[in-house]
């Protein structure tokens, strides 16, 4: 009855976001399969250059979340098409700081989230990942 | 075509016509056939204060609400497929556990239990993706 439900790897427009390749890490920057979006955690990536960004957390925060609209809209979606959010910092205290930035991403109707701290690697600050609707 | 989006109204007093903007996150989104609850603190409804207490009495609290959102969205505990719960500490799982096998007797959903650093002197934070 059911037939298998189209899968697909996301690809980000500009080739210096895809992380997991240019790490060579097991995974992609995110999956479709039908009506969703599951994107891998994401890191602060400048996109001019494909290096980390270890700024202030404002600054990581809204290169993370600059880079997630990119993700999203080369998959034809869309910020506004986000659904569940996990925001993950490295450091507690920082979590009023992330807020700031993280609302001028989602000013109207954010999606559900869940914001935590947990030790994360390669010195990053945050690392952000989301469910979205597709299309 | 493409799913529809739909922020839900959390349950308890929400002022006439008062949209979600401001706030940082809905408490619960549908998504096509799916529900995505974010985060849950223990918090009173009505007044929206944070209750402290204990591992236990927190996730009582929060899964009490929860059970509250779920049916005003027209789903239910029972639909609930997958929860995320995050605890102050690990050695607090069994205090939890002991709450959470009420919520759930039968056929309970997938989950996963996590340790980490959690805002504000939260004890513990509860999500879950449901059917609507």
């Amino acid at each position: 009855m059911t037939e298998a439900l189209p899968r697909s790897a996301i690809e980000p427009r500009n080739p210096l976001l895809n992380a997991s390749r240019s790490s060579n890490l097991p995974h992609v920057p995110g999956i479709r399969v039908g009506d969703y979006i599951f994107l891998s955690g994401m890191a602060p990536i400048d996109p001019r250059t494909g290096e980390r960004n270890h700024g202030p957390i404002a600054e990581q925060v809204r290169t993370t979340l600059s880079n997630m609209q990119h993700m999203l809209e080369s998959a034809g979606s869309s910020l506004e098409r986000v659904v569940r959010v996990h925001v993950v910092l490295a450091d507690i205290s920082q979590m009023a700081d992330m807020d700031r930035v993280y609302r001028e991403f989602f000013p109207v109707d954010p999606p559900a989230r869940t914001a935590w701290s947990m030790q994360l690697r390669f010195g990053n600050g945050c690392e952000i990942e989301c469910v979205a609707l597709a299309g | 075509m493409s799913a529809a989006r739909e922020i839900i109204p959390p349950p308890g007093p929400t002022p006439n016509g008062e949209r979600s903007a401001g706030h940082l996150a809905s408490m619960a989104v549908r998504g096509g056939d799916f529900l995505f609850v974010s985060g849950l603190a223990a918090v009173d409804l009505q007044s929206g204060e944070r209750i402290r207490g204990t591992t236990a009495s927190e996730t009582r609290h929060i899964l009490t609400n929860l059970k509250q959102l779920l049916e005003a969205a027209g789903s239910s505990l029972d639909k609930v497929v997958k929860v995320n719960v995050l605890l102050h500490s690990m050695l607090e799982a069994p205090n939890m556990n002991e709450v959470y096998a009420r919520f759930f007797p039968d056929s309970p959903p997938a989950r996963t239990v996590c340790g980490a650093c959690l805002p504000h002197g939260v004890k513990v934070i509860i999500e879950c993706t449901a059917l609507r």
